[in-house]
């Protein structure tokens, strides 16, 4: 599938991350719009986390720009950033003692407060991502990172989140599982911007973003599954 | 009833007790002679230095000078904390100088001018050796809470993140290492108080009661200055992390890497 008339979500402009140096990327060019599912792959240390990590502004830009639905990506806008996306990396922090605390962490804070979901919503969601309703009383430390990883999902799914950063979301997961989370992203109001491995995960996606030395190396587009 | 005064045969009789610990601690295989020398030689000279300055103070007993003393004591605490938490200055001076001003000012003036109501409330004989002991409790107070929360914050930096992510704050994302912290710093005066007494006779006590003061006075100032101790603590570290927060992270509410000094 082809998104050349929905709104741009994403745009890295000529995006260079240098560290001591090092330069981490290399001048990355690239547009996300509404509802695609992008992948980016490339060797260890080709700098697809830090992509993640510049949009989320975990990591500065040393040159270029990117902009977030058209306005460029500062201290303001990093805040509707972080309002909208979703990170899920390879053994997520859950940050509390059960995974129902988990669940509802972000809840107590003022930008969700009063949005609290019930019991039946918070079982719904779980469902929907293959995990018995009995882990919400399991301790959060002693789940799998597989399971880890899908909670964190339902958390993202639970906030209403409609940016989804990805980091090797479906290596720890068994097959059913993986058919719920590709199930998940069948939605098409959802945006991916994700990193993996996985040849299943990377059929699944729109496009593919090579990455090579900090270099955007090659852009593929697959037909949408 | 004066205090009877220590002749200085008697002092290097006093300084003959260290050889005990030195040869123990020489037989056990510690080689800590050269600390132990410079520690006692430190000692000596600082005390001997304060002697002279409160001897002065106290017979000029001028408000500009004690107002003077009072300043350059909380500098020296500022550098001292910043130093022994292992922050660097450049981010952090300023907020802990005006949290130890202004909750040990705050607690000295309140302890002279509402409670002991001396002739002149700067009067040097209270409110120098008060406001040092207030600042010298504010001072480990401080140095546990800033060094506690920065390092907890680094440590927990992704899950700080996370809570960023999921719509926190900057302030509601620290506010979990921000409770630990306070809560390690202000624990030991809380500690320190349910047990005056029983464990200890606490040291500003025993030096009124050997200067001469009545016991009930001397039980009174000790009541009197570990509240001071507690109230001055708690508000330092509440206001000094609160400020800190400010300089420590950069526009994305992500933590400087530079904020802390590099430890050996």
């Amino acid at each position: 599938m082809t998104y050349p008339t929905m709104p741009a979500i994403i745009r890295f402009d000529h995006a260079t991350v240098t560290v001591r140096d090092k330069t981490i990327l290399s001048g990355i060019s690239f547009t996300l719009r509404l509802g695609e599912k992008a992948v980016l792959c490339g060797k260890s240390g080709s700098g697809k986390s830090t992509v993640l990590k510049t949009l989320l502004g975990l990591q500065g830009l040393t040159g270029g720009s990117i902009f977030f639905q058209e306005k460029p990506l500062d201290a303001v806008t990093i805040q509707a950033v972080r309002r909208q996306t979703a990170y899920i990396g390879q053994e997520p922090v859950l940050g509390a003692d059960t995974v129902r605390d988990a669940l509802l962490l972000p809840f107590q804070f003022k930008a969700h407060r009063g949005h609290k979901p019930t019991d039946g919503q918070l079982k719904a969601v779980l469902a929907q991502l293959h995990l018995p309703a009995a882990i919400l009383d399991q301790e959060s430390g002693r789940i799998s990172g597989g399971e880890k990883q899908r909670v964190a999902l339902a958390r993202g799914l639970l906030l209403g989140k409609n940016l989804y950063l990805l980091d090797e979301v479906t290596s720890a997961l068994d097959s059913e599982s993986k058919q719920a989370v590709f199930a998940v992203f069948a939605d098409p109001k959802l945006t991916v911007l994700s990193v993996a491995h996985d040849p299943e995960w990377l059929e699944r996606c729109d496009r593919v973003l090579a990455l090579e030395e900090g270099r955007l190396t090659q852009e593929a587009c697959h037909g949408h599954a | 009833m004066d205090t009877l005064d220590i002749a200085l045969p008697q002092m290097a009789v006093l300084y003959g007790l260290c050889l005990a610990p030195w040869l123990l601690l020489w037989l056990i295989g510690l080689r800590l002679s050269r600390d132990i020398v410079i520690s006692i030689l430190r000692m000596g000279v600082q005390l001997a230095l304060v002697g002279f300055y409160l001897k002065t103070l106290f017979s000029l007993n001028e408000p500009w000078l004690n107002a003077l003393w009072i300043l350059v004591m909380l500098a020296v605490a500022d550098l001292s904390i910043l130093q022994r938490a292992g922050l660097k200055l450049r981010f952090f001076v300023l907020p802990t100088f005006i949290a130890i001003a202004l909750s040990t000012l705050f607690a000295t003036f309140y302890l002279v001018v509402l409670v002991i109501q001396p002739p002149h409330f700067y009067d040097a004989r209270y409110i120098v050796p008060l406001a040092g002991m207030i600042l010298g409790n504010c001072l480990q107070g401080n140095v546990i809470a800033l060094e506690r929360f920065y390092s907890t914050l680094r440590k927990n930096e992704q899950e700080y993140m996370t809570f960023l992510l999921l719509g926190a704050t900057r302030w509601e994302a620290v506010r979990p290492y921000y409770r630990v912290a306070v809560k390690a710093a202000v624990s030991p005066s809380i500690a320190s108080m349910s047990t005056m007494g029983l464990v200890s006779l606490p040291g500003m006590m025993t030096g009124q009661i050997l200067g001469g003061s009545e016991p009930w006075v001397a039980v009174k100032y000790q009541i009197a200055i570990m509240i001071c101790i507690f109230t001055s603590t708690t508000l330092a570290c509440v206001i000094n992390l609160k400020l800190s927060l400010r300089n420590a992270f950069n526009a994305y509410d992500v933590l400087k890497d530079e904020v802390m000094e590099l430890r050996k």
